[in-house]
């Protein structure tokens, strides 16, 4: 969190993210360049350029691959939450590797010619009408510019600028870009002379990027039809029920969805109780599955606050989100399901006393 | 039962350096399988790629030869027998992505010297052309042979840039590589059909359209592909010709 917008505000994790990232895509293009072609079984060697194309070029698609599943991975195992925090250095890094690789293949395929490399990349080929033979580079254009569009605007300047749901609706063009690369790799490098391990990993992506949103896609299905308990039991002039208070642990949160596909998320601290919306007002983090440190709701995501009487960021902050009102009756939480407006203050239902 | 977060399990905040430690043990077993995982996948990829050929230039062995240019109708020199070797009709291309046709059409049929860099494979030799000049001692006068026609031919194979394919980039073949043939074809390479069978043991034809003339860019959407081609093969010395006619053409993959 930061009040003032920086390129980077650097911290340990940070940079252990980064310099990991680093070495890994660096060893990655070490062994593909150097180390590997040793162990080729060639009359020849193939092109220098031509390699390095092949190594920025493969590394790019296997770096989209793991951040397409850090999502996922994340629902499905809380543990993966630290490699979200930094993922769009991730994704900036990506962009650029895939940057190198289109220049390489725009200095060697199409240089050396009479005609200008630029106006040869969009006019060599134009045999759109076929598969087999389709200009598959341009696919790979269409990914490289959404990719620069998402690493360009992946600071939170203008996720602030243009606005959370904008913003979120851009980035899910990442999904195009993959679909993009997929097929460029599909339409060009696999229709080569069979190469049964490239095609074998550009399908085991494919599968596992798939799979794991699928799983994960039902996973949440099945977590809103569970949670509906509010909607089909117990109505009291308008509350729903929410809950026990044994379901909710001390500096936690029970996440319930509302009839409308709303989550709220009630939390248990200090012997009180607070609900607000689930949803944070940096990216949509599920609040329901942070904890509260220091007095504050705190997103597993990337760490925003908020206070938990009034659903507003601590100052300077400026960040507030929808509070509900809550009852509880016995050990039974009541839920008003109507949101108050962002930053509205409720009072906190005193647990020792309702009990 | 649905995920739900408790007071026990490790919770991290990315602004704050300490890390829960189960979650460091965690996060550092990923990062050894991220990079490891990363590291053998190179490998994977990188050494299993696929043997490009021994196309390539033969820098160490210059081109020079007294012959005759000739629009065949792609540029070839034609180079008189002597006592050991026969007749030979070589391809001829610029540097770079360009033709010959300049240094073909300028020098007409008068006997050249022409200095160059072979680029080679098997037995398909393409010239790079470097300088050519009107030969001064062009010795026994020569006239070379007309083409011997061997038939109508039904093939399969690819149409690749006759440069590139040769060696002048290794793999120089395939769809990753049709841009490059297209703009090689553009800039005036000799078009080569690579068969998969042979025709008196060559499987390298310099391409022409049916009538012998240059091919347009009707031969564009074929580049690359594994096609089926029909025409007339002609032997012009131990070069062959292939006068393909291009509306029987048709894509097998």
């Amino acid at each position: 969190m930061s009040v003032q917008y920086t390129p980077v505000i650097w911290n340990r994790n940070k940079i252990f993210y980064d310099a990991v990232l680093l070495i890994a895509v660096a060893l990655y293009l070490y062994v593909y360049i150097r180390v590997a072609p040793g162990f080729e079984d060639v009359t020849k060697p193939i092109d220098g350029a031509t390699l390095r194309m092949r190594a920025f070029g493969s590394c790019a698609f296997l770096m989209l691959t793991v951040i397409l599943c850090i999502g996922p991975l994340a629902r499905l195992d809380r543990r993966f939450l630290p490699l979200l925090y930094n993922r769009r250095h991730f994704g900036v890094m990506t962009a650029g590797i895939a940057a190198v690789h289109a220049n390489y293949v725009l200095g060697w395929y199409y240089n050396f010619s009479p005609t200008d490399k630029y106006v040869a990349l969009l006019s060599s080929n134009t045999n759109y009408g076929q598969i087999l033979g389709f200009p598959f580079e341009t696919l790979g254009i269409a990914a490289l510019v959404i990719l620069f569009v998402l690493a360009a605007t992946s600071h939170d300047f203008w996720l602030s600028f243009l606005g959370a749901p904008i913003w979120k609706a851009l980035h899910m063009f990442i999904y195009a870009a993959y679909a993009f690369v997929v097929l460029h790799v599909a339409l060009g490098a696999l229709q080569g002379a069979g190469d049964p391990i490239f095609t074998s990993v550009v399908a085991a992506s494919v599968v596992l990027v798939s799979a794991l949103h699928f799983t994960t896609g039902r996973m949440e299905a099945r977590r809103d039809r569970g949670e509906e308990t509010a909607k089909a039991s117990l109505q009291e002039q308008g509350w729903l029920v929410a809950g026990d208070l044994d379901e909710i642990d001390d500096d936690c949160a029970k996440v319930v969805t509302l009839s409308d596909d709303e989550r709220v998320a009630i939390f248990k601290y200090d012997g009180k109780l607070s609900a607000i919306t689930n949803a944070c007002a940096h990216q949509n983090g599920p609040l329901g599955e942070g904890k509260v440190l220091w007095g504050c709701i705190t997103c597993p995501w990337h760490g925003y606050q908020y206070n938990l009487s009034d659903g507003r960021a601590p100052a300077p902050f400026t960040e507030k989100i929808s509070t509900y009102r809550l009852q509880l009756i016995g050990s039974t939480i009541l839920l008003d399901p109507n949101a108050l407006p962002p930053g509205t203050h409720v009072d906190p239902v005193e647990i020792g006393e309702a009990a | 039962m649905s995920w739900r977060q408790t007071k026990d399990a490790p919770f991290y905040v990315g602004y704050l350096n300490a890390v829960p430690k189960p979650l460091v043990t965690f996060l550092a077993v990923f990062a050894i399988c991220f990079t490891g995982g990363l590291g053998l996948a190179a490998l994977a990829l990188s050494s299993t790629q696929n043997d490009p050929g021994s196309g390539g230039f033969q820098w160490g062995n210059r081109f020079e030869n007294v012959g005759i240019l000739e629009l065949r109708p792609y540029p070839v020199l034609r180079v008189a027998a002597n006592g050991e070797t026969a007749a030979r009709t070589y391809m001829l291309a610029g540097q770079g992505k360009r033709g010959a046709f300049n240094q073909a059409e300028k020098h007409g049929s008068t006997p050249v010297t022409l200095r160059g860099v072979p680029v080679n494979r098997g037995d398909l030799t393409m010239i790079q052309v470097g300088r050519v000049e009107t030969a001064e001692d062009a010795g026994t006068p020569f006239t070379p042979s007309e083409p011997v026609p061997l038939g109508r031919w039904k093939l399969t194979g690819e149409i690749c840039d006759g440069k590139c394919y040769a060696g002048a980039m290794r793999p120089g073949r395939g769809l990753a590589h049709k841009a490059c043939a297209d703009l090689c074809l553009t800039g005036g390479i000799p078009p080569v059909f690579v068969s998969s069978g042979p025709v008196e043991n060559r499987n390298f034809f310099l391409m022409a359209d049916k009538e012998g003339n240059l091919l347009g860019d009707e031969i564009k959407p074929l580049l690359a592909l594994y096609v089926e081609l029909e025409g007339d093969v002609e032997r012009l010395d131990d070069l062959m010709v292939f006068k393909v006619d291009l509306a029987k053409a048709r894509i097998l993959k």
